[in-house]
């Protein structure tokens, strides 16, 4: 019985977040079509913001990796938002920083 | 492309191609298919490329009286799909290989371990749906941590084996900024029993719940998990993280509590030496760890304890440890420790050398 009860609980848990995500990202259209981060920023405060965010969430496991090339950069996004749950504003700065 | 990727997955399911022919078809027929139809979409340069990545390294460890060679090899491998999807798995092959008493050379067993084989979705921004083979995500140590080029210390926490492990099932996880200082990070999982060599996992249901203060850069969270077979047991820990900005300080901690394993927790702290001025072409290459541990053995048999990977007495550890990054991806490691426990207190040390690979698996 305490189980079922988990089991449901879990599943409410998934759906609430499920539609919780889909209503947000209504607004800026998911992965697909990336909404323009902090359009004000010059490139070079779009760079340092994408430092700040790639040392605070990136070094929170390893060393700083070098650059590789931008199809590579691409696909090691892809893995780190599922691996290391970064947000996705987040991984479009670092990407950006370490594409330049 | 499809070839080499069939190859990888033949190579890395090793006996579980000889003993469970349906289940590595399937798989590898899964995973041949998907490049094929990736090809189709990879001109653009900015499209992403299928890598060869992972991680291996030679090890000597001695613990008590026993010595050990370790050569392990992690490869993983990520194949991107369209604009939502990623199919990724991780292999892992460790040695353990011992020197018989009057033999003059080391060997012993392979080790061979499907980590995840998993198909991802990116629903939107905030969360992505897996199936297949997942890495647990129970605290931080087994998604994160566990590469041997990331870890600070090669030997992993005692309570490692709490709660983490693999699973088969589905999981929904996602990261979503909940104000300008807080990031809120979210798993919740189900996992089905399965007894297939190499594809083993247990039936049950968990979750975990973190929150990272980028400016702060600290992070929190608790895991929970419950067992849906046997005897139902529950888990639960808690992590923390923090890496001031003032110093080249890594702070991390878990704690883990389970109704049938028992419960622990350990404290790691690696501080890099770039802030020492004498030697700089040293010290910035080099980091120094410590990590003190305690754990409190439950009311399991000695052979569940050998199972799991556990010390059967109460066990107080402390490590002492040292990495030197010679480039990105490229350290060497040495650690020393000692355990204390009423089974007797012993030495333990490993010294040896950790490298990260990743490789395109097309033009690039």
């Amino acid at each position: 019985m305490a189980s079922k009860s988990l089991i449901c609980g879990l599943l409410t848990i998934s759906l609430l977040a499920g539609v919780a995500a889909a209503a947000r990202a209504g607004k800026h259209n998911g992965a697909a079509v990336p909404a323009p981060v902090q359009p004000t920023l010059s490139n070079d405060d779009l760079r340092l913001e994408g430092e700040k965010r790639f040392r605070a969430n990136c070094g929170r496991c390893h060393q700083s990796p070098h650059k590789f090339p931008p199809r590579m950069m691409f696909t090691i996004e892809r893995h780190m938002r599922v691996r290391a749950l970064t947000t996705e504003e987040d991984m479009r700065l670092i990407v950006r920083y370490l594409n330049q | 492309m499809g070839e080499f990727v069939l190859s990888w997955v033949i190579v890395s399911s090793g006996a579980l191609v000889r003993r469970r022919k349906s289940s590595a078809r399937l798989l590898a027929v899964l995973l041949w298919a998907l490049p094929s139809f990736l090809l189709g979409q990879t001109d653009s340069s900015d499209r992403p490329v299928p890598i060869l990545t992972g991680s291996a390294g030679l090890f000597a460890s001695g613990n008590g009286g026993d010595r050990e060679l370790v050569p392990v090899v992690m490869p993983v491998i990520l194949v991107p799909l369209g604009e939502r999807w990623l199919v990724e798995a991780r292999g892992e092959f460790k040695g353990e290989f011992e020197k018989p008493a009057g033999r003059g050379s080391f060997g012993g067993p392979v080790e061979k371990e499907l980590d995840y084989a998993e198909l991802d979705f990116i629903a939107n921004a905030n969360a992505t749906v897996t199936v297949g083979r997942f890495l647990t995500p129970f605290g931080i140590y087994n998604e994160r941590l566990y590469p041997v080029w990331i870890r600070s210390l090669q030997p992993v926490p005692t309570i490692f084996p709490i709660g983490s492990g693999s699973s088969n099932g589905v999981m929904l996880r996602g990261g979503l900024p909940a104000s300008p200082n807080a990031n809120v990070n979210y798993a919740v999982y189900f996992s089905t029993n399965s007894t297939i060599n190499k594809l083993e996992s247990d039936r049950l249901a968990g979750g975990r719940l973190g929150v990272f203060f980028p400016r702060q850069r600290v992070e929190i969270g608790a895991s929970f998990q419950q067992l849906l077979q046997e005897g139902r047991y529950r888990s639960a820990g808690f992590h923390f993280a923090w890496q001031p900005t003032a110093a080249p300080l890594n702070l991390r901690s878990e704690f883990a509590w389970s109704g049938e394993q028992g419960r622990g927790y350990w404290i790691e702290g690696a501080y890099g030496l770039s802030q020492i001025s004498q030697w700089q072409k040293v010290m910035r290459h080099t980091e120094a760890v410590a990590r003190v541990q305690q754990f409190f053995a439950g009311g399991i048999t000695r052979d569940t304890a050998a199972d799991y990977g556990l010390p059967i007495v109460n066990a107080q550890v402390l490590d002492l440890g040292g990495n030197y990054y010679f480039r990105d991806g490229l350290k060497a490691t040495a650690s020393y420790g000692r355990e204390f426990s009423s089974m007797g207190n012993f030495h333990r040390w490993t010294i040896g050398t950790a490298y990260r690979f990743a490789f395109p698996l097309g033009r690039l």
